[in-house]
């Protein structure tokens, strides 16, 4: 009998062993895991890749489910849009951020080295949203449907923005296309001018295959792809030493003719009801809902980062109740004087306390508040001092609590490209190109913009009054807070060196002159050292 | 009562004893001890008239002499052999020959897969027992092994009722992947991933259930667990029933009174008020407005003394012929944090049943645990130091129920008020698990000297728990909610099929014994679990404020084969080799593999013959021993596969008009592999004095490769900024000695003294895919306080990455400025290029003491620790700073070191706070007093113990044992004060 059970014994295991070998072969069990191969299973899964493909730009990464996209020291710090933001803002007059964080000091006062983190996050997400990209085209372009044929021209949309922003912040930059796979391997570096050209070329490739305007908001269509060849070519001559003015006047044309409308209220592109549905100015903005697409991103931390405890009360001016008043961003002195105009407006005396709205103005663009006191007495002084900026909302513009209304973020979507940067660009290209028929186009285009902000023709220019000095701070008045400012003062030189000066650039209190090489950042450190194909070598001065 | 039977027992025993003195007629007795076996003269044998306190010890001839009278019973005893009574005739000369105690010399230790007589151990294993546990009130397992074995440093992660604690054997072998070592609880692994709702992976286990731990430390004692014995092997050994015992029922239980030993040193509300005017430029006149009247101390409202107590119940014997052991434990414990306990029931039964002429051995063990968990609020600690103390506690404000909110007043991010942070969390849970395995062990009737043994084994754990706060809560604790609900599940499953072939022979023509063990392992490993939070709906707050839902399922299982060959040749030289080939699911098939060899070998050097004469040596083993071991818990089932990953509702997106869930590929290494750990030792075991000195001393280095870390890949090709990849290397050089004396040892009187020591040096050999010299490392930190650590090739891992501080004439510091060690010149702030590398919090020496004295039926014992070089990262005082104190509309605290820097803004990043955390702690004092008959058979124990006695430091913050180097508020380890009463019949 015992033999028996040894036999038994042997039998049993060996067929155990057999079969618990392959065990080994393990798939997922988790049903909201999918594996790659299995994404051709449900229709349903093309579209939410293609969301993830949006999302990665706006918020921090998968939630609950699987936390953020890329490993920093904290999610909503280093999402796309809040690093960009303040890449572009704090960088310039239109802000400086009172907070202590590592890095921000850096940024307020243009003395950043590769191992800013705002930066470093900034590149990386960039990189990976190209990378997200790249594996949605190569998975799904092949498929010959509407909808795919659509969807993958909106990734290769998506991507020649992620390039565009790292052209236009670091230059250089890893490039890979769909035909690069996934692993450890060590991309190549292309130079500006070499992306410059891929860009272009995929933007124009991809006209066709777009969807036409407004053909499913937020989803890029090709006005969104129109108005990202308009903006590289207005930059292009610091992209790669050619201007491209007439370019981008006819991009530019093109999206004036498809459509779009300024909005009556120009308030009405910063408040919850700024979306394509509701605002005929919108053609492209990163989607945020309070219910749905959450976190302390994009226009929340806009709103929150601006408002504090006494001045600017989230509460009252925001409908923001939860986690608020985080006091950090304001804007300069500097740039008060430009946008409210304060020698027009106020004489030649000190704007008076009475006045904290700065209400004699004219122009209803500005949504600026007095503080303590409008001079910042140290770099890292606390929010209380600097002019307080409110233009971003979490209510709609008629002061009424959004449908997803919550009490910590807001339903606000985060504006990249509306109808009246169209005209600032054509009017800029077209002033630049000169000759009077090209600037009387110009006068027009911006005493449209005027027109709304004054709510009248009083505001109306002449050619007379054009200048470029009038058109990057015209650009200033319409576009503050959008994370654009960086951008439009190295086109006009006055980013870096002296020729305008704002407190605490290049750390001192009348503002100092900086160095030219900061008008590009320098790649992170982290990179260098993980992709030799730098061979060590930043930009130039780093 | 218990007091006056014994001291009528004492009396009793006394007056009997006085009556023989003087009844007899002395006489001097004499002769010789001598080895019954090789008839050798046995020196340092005890001789005592029993009953007495007469007595002498035998001389270097085996000789002894004293006075005793006829019908005295002479007591000979000697470690190692067999005590021997001889009553005391007309004689006056006697011989005595000791025979060996076989059951002492036979002492096996347990290792993988089998035992081994402990003469024939060959690699760096340490047992401790019972009898050499910590004291006190303890309800962790863990707490029992603290100090007590070279190379084993075990840190609990605060003074939370029923927390873990983190163990490292060895230093860590791995930067990203676990350190934890495999623990092995009669045969069956644990599965390291902790169960949802419990904070302590061995809390299932009583204490008071165990008999032994077995620490495996060098890759030869290892190796035979192969993938996961890089961090070292623990084994724990349950107490059994005996054959042929008779019923055994024994109380043990006990009340202790804890307290938190100190408060962080914060300034009074008197204190903030003076500094609110002094400094009024600073703060602004409106500020002062929002300052109350009050001197509230916030610590002390939410501590407490807490009284917790313990009882264990066991019941051991023999039932018919089958041994059994049953034990029932109640825990009742209270954190000193007021709403912070745990009630815990344990029970295990275990049978040990042979059959078939004692052929089948059986092995039957259950254990199963029911938790109760009330982890409260923890953060209230460090609101309780930065709570603003004019403040009071109350205001009546019906808003916040009562109490002071700073929400009321404008500042809905202001300190959140700690007392009711601390009350009105309602955070339990509820942990279920089984552990169960049956094991068999069949000497095979043809051919006895080749067993099968086979080993079933379930591990079940299910949990639920939830985390609530009132809508009455500030928004700061519950946003971006109105009031917060979490609740979540847990199932954690883990079954085990284990077996093996065992072979042992002894070939006596050759003078030689093999034993030669092969088997199979099969192990899964399946978890799943939820997790669903939303706010509070009621009539003012009636929308949707769903926050997150989240669930998870994921296993994963590991296949193996073993072999083990013992061979000793004329019981003096002894040879071990092992091999395991794992298989796991974790891998991709080309990788999927790892074969882990080692080889050691021993030499009994005492068993030579130029030493055998000598008596004094009682055993000298040197051990060599080299072996590789693996390590693919990488804390992640699926590393080698592109998964898509669902994103849990508020992370959607529109597309096409909807709001759907996103998908996203995780970042994955198709070639991830196994770490691979080469561990090479050398030990010296040694005897003295029949082992009255014991000790060995052990040096290793371990060398890892292919490590398992997480590393900025290249930016473009990978689904995120960082991958899990082995990339690097690391580097463990060591040396333990660990030395046991007993410099009494007499019938009446023993002294036992432990210490060890511990040398552990750990450095970076390599980290990146390139090779760039000027790679800054690895860093960590936050975005709000800064980088301050960093893991740098030539460094060890975790080092602290600092600005230098200059200091005045006086010594103080000043605020932001440091040494510009970059030489750019320039501002020199928090920027990486001027920081340096100061110290780390792993300390480079660990002493262990601990001493056990007995006289009759009194014991008294202690254990201390010393830890030198290890450094912290003091953050409490850190984070103060004037500019702090005042925050948009609220006020704050901060400890009193503020007074000493004059910060104004934080200075994160300077070394200033990083202090040198050397500590020497005495973790118990106990003294007890046994009884050996209090009425009618029962015998009793009564002791008390102090824990966490006496902590000697120059650190300046609250306690210098700190987990990972940067203290931050954690929950403080109380001193415990504890009566226990022990009952056996």
């Amino acid at each position: 009998m015992n033999k028996k059970i040894l036999i038994f014994g042997i039998i049993l295991s060996a067929l155990m062993i057999s079969s618990c070998v392959k065990d080994l072969d393990v798939v997922p069990i988790d049903p909201t895991k999918i594996l790659a191969g299995n994404l051709g299973d449900d229709p349903v899964y093309m579209k939410e890749a293609l969301g993830k493909l949006y999302a990665s730009f706006i918020i921090s990464g998968q939630g609950a489910n699987g936390g953020d996209d890329i490993a920093a020291s904290d999610g909503n710090f280093f999402t796309t849009m809040r690093a960009l933001w303040n890449l572009q803002e704090i960088t310039t007059d239109e802000a400086i951020c009172a907070w202590g964080d590592v890095g921000i000091a850096d940024l307020n006062t243009q003395t950043w080295s590769p191992s800013n983190p705002f930066l470093t996050a900034l590149y990386q997400r960039l990189a990976l949203s190209i990378t997200y990209a790249n594996e949605f085209i190569k998975n799904f372009q092949d498929i010959d449907t509407p909808d795919a044929v659509r969807y993958v021209a909106e990734a290769r949309f998506l991507r020649a923005l992620a390039y565009y922003w790292a052209v236009d912040l670091f230059g250089q930059f890893p490039f890979t296309t769909e035909e690069d796979g996934v692993g450890k391997f060590f991309p190549t570096i292309a130079t500006r001018a070499q992306i410059f050209s891929y860009i272009e070329s995929e933007l124009k490739d991809i006209d066709t295959s777009l969807g036409e305007p407004r053909y499913s908001y937020p989803q890029a269509d090709q006005a969104a792809a129109w108005m990202l060849l308009a903006r590289l070519y207005l930059n292009a001559e610091v992209y790669t030493g050619t201007a491209r003015w007439q370019d981008c006047a006819t991009y530019c044309g093109k999206v004036i003719d498809a459509g779009y409308s300024l909005a009556t209220d120009y308030r009405q592109n910063f408040s919850a009801d700024n979306d394509g549905y509701h605002n005929p100015e919108m053609i492209f903005a990163w989607d945020q809902d309070g219910t749905n697409i959450q976190g302390y991103v994009g226009t929340t931390f806009i709103i929150e980062s601006s408002s504090d405890a006494v001045y600017i009360r989230a509460e009252d001016f925001h409908g923001l109740t939860s986690n608020t008043n985080w006091n950090g961003n304001r804007a300069r002195i500097q740039f008060m004087d430009l946008i409210v105009d304060t020698l027009a407006t106020y004489g030649n005396v000190a704007v008076p306390t009475s006045d904290p709205t700065f209400s004699q103005c004219l122009d209803k663009r500005v949504f600026l508040k007095q503080k303590k006191a409008m001079n910042i007495p140290s770099a890292s002084s606390n929010g209380d001092y600097g002019i307080g900026v409110y233009k971003f909302t979490a209510r709609n513009h008629d002061g009424s609590e959004p449908e997803n209304y919550n009490t910590a973020y807001a339903c606000t979507d985060f504006p990249v490209f509306r109808l009246a940067d169209a005209y600032m660009m054509r009017a800029e290209a077209l002033y630049r190109l000169g000759g009077a028929e090209n600037v009387a186009t110009a006068v027009d285009d911006i005493n449209l913009i005027r027109e709304r902000a004054y709510g009248n023709t009083d505001g109306d220019i002449t050619s007379a009054d054009l200048s470029l000095e009038f058109i990057i701070g015209e650009r200033a008045k319409e576009f503050y807070y959008e994370a654009q400012r960086r951008t439009d003062l190295v086109r006009f030189g006055m980013f870096t060196g002296g020729a305008y000066l704002w407190q605490w650039k290049g750390g001192s209190f009348d503002g100092a002159s900086t160095s030219s090489h900061l008008d590009l950042f320098p790649i992170p450190g982290d990179e260098i050292a993980a992709n030799p194909n730098y061979n060590g070598q930043n930009n130039p001065g780093y | 009562m218990e007091k006056l039977t014994g001291k009528r027992l004492f009396m009793l025993t006394f007056g009997l004893m006085m009556s023989l003195v003087v009844l007899g007629q002395q006489v001097r007795v004499s002769g010789t001890v001598t080895d019954a076996a090789d008839k050798a003269t046995l020196p340092g044998v005890n001789v005592v008239v029993k009953g007495t306190l007469t007595g002498t010890i035998a001389d270097i001839n085996g000789g002894y002499s004293l006075m005793a009278s006829p019908g005295d019973v002479l007591v000979f005893t000697f470690i190692g052999y067999l005590p021997q009574e001889i009553t005391v005739g007309d004689q006056t000369v006697i011989d005595v020959a000791m025979r060996t105690d076989v059951q002492a010399l036979e002492e096996v230790t347990v290792i993988g897969y089998g035992t081994v007589k402990k003469s024939d151990v060959t690699g760096s294993v340490t047992a401790v027992s019972a009898k050499d546990f910590n004291k006190g009130a303890i309800t962790s397992p863990q707490d029992l092994l603290v100090g007590k074995t070279a190379g084993v440093v075990i840190t609990t992660s605060g003074g939370a009722p029923g927390s873990g604690a983190t163990i490292r054997v060895r230093g860590g072998s791995s930067l990203n992947a676990s350190n934890d070592p495999l623990i092995i609880i009669d045969g069956v692994p644990i599965d390291n991933n902790g169960v949802s709702g419990s904070s302590n992976i061995l809390s299932f286990v009583n204490p008071n259930d165990i008999e032994t731990f077995t620490v495996l430390k060098d890759a030869s004692a290892t190796a035979i667990y192969g993938s996961r014995a890089s961090n070292g092997v623990i084994l724990i050994t349950t107490k059994k029933g005996s054959a042929g015992s008779k019923l055994t029922v024994s109380y043990d239980g006990n009340v202790s009174v804890a307290n938190p030993i100190a408060f962080v040193d914060v300034f009074s509300g008197d204190e903030i008020r003076k500094m609110a005017y002094d400094k009024v430029s600073l703060f602004g006149i409106d500020n002062l407005d929002l300052l109350g009247q009050a001197n509230t101390n916030w610590q002390k409202e939410i501590f407490r003394t807490a009284v917790s107590h313990d009882h264990n119940l066991s019941l051991s014997g023999s039932a018919k012929s089958i041994p059994y052991r049953l034990s029932l434990g109640y825990t009742d414990q209270n954190g000193i944090l007021k709403n912070t306990d745990m009630k815990r029931f344990t029970g295990s039964l275990s049978l040990n049943p042979t059959f078939l002429n004692d052929k089948l051995k059986v092995n039957v063990n259950i254990k199963g645990m029911n938790s109760n968990h009330n982890y409260g609020d923890t953060g209230a600690i460090g609101s309780a130091v930065n709570m603003d103390p004019t403040q009071v506690i109350m205001d009546g404000n019906e808003a916040s129920a009562g109490y002071y909110q700073w929400a009321n007043y404008g500042a809905n991010l202001g300190t959140a008020n700690p007392v009711e942070q601390a009350l009105e969390a309602d955070n339990r849970s509820v942990v279920n698990r089984v552990i169960g395995n049956i094991q068999l062990d069949y000497a095979l009737p043809f051919l006895p000297e080749l067993k099968a043994n086979l080993n079933l084994a379930t591990d079940y754990s299910k949990s639920t728990g939830h985390n609530n706060r009132p809508g009455t809560s500030p928004s700061v604790l519950t946003s971006p909610l109105y009031g917060r609900l979490t609740d979540y599940h847990g199932t954690n499953y883990n079954n085990l099929l284990d077996f093996y072939l065992n072979y042992n022979k002894d070939l006596s023509s050759i003078k030689s014994n093999v034993d030669v063990t092969a088997g199979y392992s099969w192990q899964h490993f399946k978890r799943e679990g939820d997790n669903y939070q939303r706010g509070i709906i009621d009539a003012w707050h009636t929308y949707y404020q769903k926050s997150d839902s989240s669930s998870f399922i994921t296993e994963n299982y590991l296949v193996s084969f073993f072999g083990r060959v013992n061979y000793s040749l004329m019981d003096r030289y002894l040879v071990t080799a092992t091999i395991r080939d794992d298989g796991s699911s974790r891998f991709a098939k080309k990788n999927r593999w790892g074969l882990f060899p080692s080889v050691a070998l021993a030499w009994k050097i005492n068993d030579e013959v130029f030493l055998r004469n000598v008596k004094a040596l009682t055993n000298l083993k040197l051990r060599l021993g080299w072996g590789i071991t693996g390590q693919q818990d990488v804390g992640n089932d699926y590393p080698a596969q592109a998964v898509y990953r669902e994103s849990s509702e508020g992370s959607y997106y529109m597309i096409g008009g909807e709001y759907i869930p996103t998908l996203r590929p995780d970042a994955y290494d198709p070639d991830i592999k196994w770490e691979e750990t080469t561990t090479k030792n050398i030990g010296l075991d040694f005897g003295f004095l029949n082992d009255r000195i014991t000790g060995s001393i052990d040096l290793y280095n371990r060398v890892t490769d292919d490590l398992l870390n997480t590393v900025t890949i290249s930016s473009g090709s990978n689904f995120s900024n960082t991958l899990l990849t082995n990339v690097g290397s690391l580097e463990n050089n060591g040396i333990e000695v660990s030395l046991n004396v007993i410099p009494i040892s007499t019938n009446d009187m023993t002294l036992t003294i432990g210490i060890n020591g511990t040398y552990n040096k750990n450095e970076i050999t390599k980290l990146l895919l390139t090779d760039d010299p000027e790679y800054i490392g690895i860093l960590y930190g936050d975005a709000f306080t800064g980088q301050k650590q960093v893991t740098r090739v030539g460094y060890p891992a975790y080092c602290f990455f600092v600005n230098q501080q200059v200091y005045d004439q006086a010594g103080n510091p000043i605020e932001g400025l440091y040494v510009d060690l970059s030489g750019e010149g320039g501002v020199v702030n928090g920027d990486n290029a001027d920081k340096y590398i100061y110290h780390n919090p792993v300390p480079d020496y660990l002493i262990g003491l601990s001493g056990r004295f007995e006289y009759k039926n009194f014991d008294l014992s202690a254990s201390a620790r010393a830890s030198i070089g290890n450094y912290v990262y003091n953050q409490v005082a850190a984070g103060a700073s004037y500019d702090q104190m005042q925050q948009i509309g609220y006020w704050k605290n901060f400890t009193r070191a503020l007074a000493e820097t004059n910060f104004v803004k934080r200075q994160f990043t300077s070394d200033y706070f990083v202090e040198n955390a050397s500590f020497l702690k005495l973790d118990n004092i106990s003294a007890g007093y046994r009884f050996d008959d209090i009425m009618g058979g029962v015998g009793a124990r009564v002791s008390v113990t102090v824990q966490n006695a006496l902590i000697l430091t120059k650190y300046s913050g609250l306690d210098p044992e700190v987990s990972g180097g940067i203290d931050n508020n954690f929950y403080p380890r109380p001193r415990t004060y504890m009566l226990g009463v022990g009952l056996t019949f």
